[in-house]
């Protein structure tokens, strides 16, 4: 355990070293509170932009709390999960093209460990980031529209984690198995939209696929909340985070370093 | 040989390591003595590195077994050893003490003994000054340096350096071989080097690999005088005539004392390995004097290592 | 709801702060890095330029690791 805790220690100071504890969280604050504030003042915007026909009405109908809450995380669904798959794309392919690796695996450490830490590591940024993004958006729709229920949005805070928790584990994944760290971030995000896709067209067949777990997240905000049960996408998805974590220890353990 | 009587450390079992479909690594096998320094010797390609890296368990060879004191077959043997790779790479945004301290932890050594281990290692090694420094400004030299005592960290039974001071400058690979030295007296030490000279100064034992094989492997002083043999050098003019002429002798040369001439064709001097020094001596003196061969130098002496490892590792 | 202008401020007011901290978090970083993956007045360009996004492309792929 102590060695763990050095392990994930490394990570933690890497994290605030590269000012990625900053950032990432701040990049998902802006989007969360711009959110609200556009979809606000979009009937005034668009009457300035100044190119409208004399006498044209604009007629926009303002949309309620929730819907604003959940075009706010398909916009976490997009950019945050970009934003999360570039900053974890690297995290162990680089360190593998780079060497450390070759002094660090040579120590007498688990190599689930070594995956683990850094798995920990994402989860714990990703968790504080969308937090920030998610209680502005929260705080905005709150003063601009309407406050929004804070139970619904607390299940809808922990879907929606777990589903960027999720695609940050593929990316870990990749990272571990491929050279490529950008190639990492491409097929775990590719992995992610074919996943929504699917469960989005065939939602009864794919009850319990991960991709679930986004649209079950907004409907949160929505009355048909009670009509989907997310527990087994989340089910699933733990599950898979779990053997995500076995097979990357597997390839680093078999692959420690890069051969000439 | 002459480490049968002692403590063996560490057993290599007929390894072998193929990539893709080419074989580096041939069937190898060799033992490292408990407290001795053994060199691994040979050139570039020669399957070093994959020996070292199946030996820190960074590799798994593709046959045969490696075997270390006290361990079962195949269990991990990482908290034995320190390993130096050839190109060490750190965490460029970490301090030199902090990767110390990083190391110290992964190896389970508590915090308090951790800094204060770091911070002596870092003076032993001689970048004492630079440890508050990050690792990114770091020269080559101090990167060695570092790895060196990131090696270090745990007190291993078996430091395995990979082409330790095949990267310095002549100075920095004077103080490292010293602090080497130094080393030998408190642990096992096995290092690859490609040359020759490093080996001889450190080592007790050395194995000498050609492409992916042992070609030579035991004691130093055993291998320099089991191969000690006497040898004549011989130097001609260097007029057409001269050459033409000692061409002409040595391509008749029989004679039960010699055993083997080395010449190349047009060449103004030769070696000719013998087996009875005086015996040869008398006849090839009587041999230049009878037909004349303006003889410039005659040197009798004896094979050196040198020439054991050129032939080792030659392509003849 | 119409809104006064000191109850827009308090709305856009941190939002432009965050924004600003964000813009001065990667300068101060671009400045003080050795090196970047291209030239450096490229990355304070792009960086002052490109809204949010000038930033995030700077921590994302300006740095070098050593």
């Amino acid at each position: 355990m102590s060695r763990w805790l050095v392990l994930f220690g490394k990570e933690w100071m890497e994290m605030t070293r590269s000012y990625k504890l900053l950032w990432v969280p701040l990049v998902f604050i802006l989007f969360g509170a711009m959110q609200p504030v556009t979809t606000y003042f979009l009937p005034d915007i668009l009457a300035n932009a100044g190119n409208l026909p004399e006498g044209a009405v604009i007629s926009i109908p303002l949309p309620t709390a929730e819907e604003v809450m959940a075009k706010t995380l398909e916009q976490f669904g997009t950019i945050g999960l970009l934003v999360i798959a570039l900053s974890v794309m690297g995290a162990i392919s680089a360190e593998r093209t780079s060497g450390v690796t070759a002094i660090v695996l040579v120590k007498p450490i688990s190599h689930l460990a070594y995956v683990s830490a850094k798995w920990a590591a994402m989860l714990a940024l990703i968790l504080i980031a969308f937090a920030g993004g998610f209680c502005a958006a929260w705080y905005y729709t709150a003063a601009l529209f309407q406050g929004v229920a804070w139970q619904s949005s607390l299940i809808a805070y922990l879907l929606f984690a777990l589903w960027l928790g999720f695609v940050g584990s593929l990316t870990l994944l990749f990272s571990a198995l491929l050279r490529s760290g950008a190639a990492a971030a491409a097929c775990a995000l590719g992995i992610a939209a074919v996943l929504a896709v699917t469960a989005s067209v065939f939602p009864k067949a794919l009850a319990a696929s991960p991709g679930m777990l986004p649209k079950a997240a907004s409907a949160q905000f929505m009355d048909a909340a009670s009509a989907s049960h997310p527990w087994l996408a989340a089910a699933a998805a733990l599950l898979v985070m779990a053997a995500v974590l076995a097979i990357a220890a597997w390839a680093v353990r078999r692959r420690p370093t890069l051969e000439a | 040989m002459a480490m049968q009587n002692e403590a063996v450390l560490a057993t290599v079992e007929g390894i072998s390591r193929s990539f893709g479909g080419t074989q580096a690594v041939k069937d190898i096998s060799f033992t490292l003595g408990e407290g001795r320094c053994t060199a691994l010797l040979g050139p570039n390609g020669a399957g070093k590195t994959t020996t070292i890296r199946m030996l820190t368990g960074l590799l798994v060879p593709t046959a045969g077994h490696i075997r270390f004191r006290g361990l079962k077959p195949g269990a991990d043997q990482r908290a034995y050893i320190g390993y130096l790779p050839q190109i060490p790479a750190f965490h460029g945004w970490m301090t030199g003490a902090e990767f110390l301290r990083y190391a110290a932890g992964l190896c389970g050594i508590p915090k308090r003994e951790a800094a204060s281990r770091s911070a002596e290692l870092l003076e032993r090694v001689g970048i004492g000054g630079a440890g508050k420094r990050r690792i990114g400004g770091y020269s080559g030299g101090m990167k060695q340096r570092l790895g060196l005592a990131q090696a270090l960290i745990h007190k291993p039974q078996l430091l395995i350096l990979d082409e330790p001071v095949s990267a310095l400058d002549p100075i920095g690979r004077r103080e490292v071989m010293e602090l080497l030295g130094e080393l030998k007296r408190e642990t096992t030490i096995l290092f690859s080097t490609h040359v020759l000279h490093d080996a001889e100064e450190l080592c007790d034992d050395v194995v000498i690999m050609r492409s992916g094989r042992v070609a030579v492997s035991g004691a130093l002083n055993d291998i320099r005088e089991g191969n000690r043999e006497p040898v004549l050098l011989l130097g001609v003019e260097d007029t057409r005539e001269a050459r033409e002429k000692l061409g002409e002798w040595l391509t008749g040369l029989s004679d039960a004392c010699v055993v083997a001439v080395e010449h190349s064709p047009g060449s103004s001097s030769a070696r000719l390995y013998v087996r009875n020094l005086d015996e040869a001596r008398r006849y090839v003196l009587r041999q230049l004097n009878e037909r004349r061969l303006p003889v410039t130098k005659l040197e009798i002496g004896y094979t050196t290592l040198e020439d054991l490892f050129m032939k080792a590792v030659g392509q003849a | 709801m119409e809104l006064t202008t000191s109850q827009m401020m308090t709305i856009l007011l941190p939002i432009a702060l965050i924004q600003l901290a964000l813009t001065i978090t990667a300068l101060i970083v671009c400045a003080r890095a050795e090196e970047t993956r291209g030239p450096k007045w490229m990355w304070v360009l792009i960086i002052l330029l490109v809204n949010i996004f000038g930033a995030v492309l700077f921590f994302i792929f300006g740095r070098k690791q050593a």
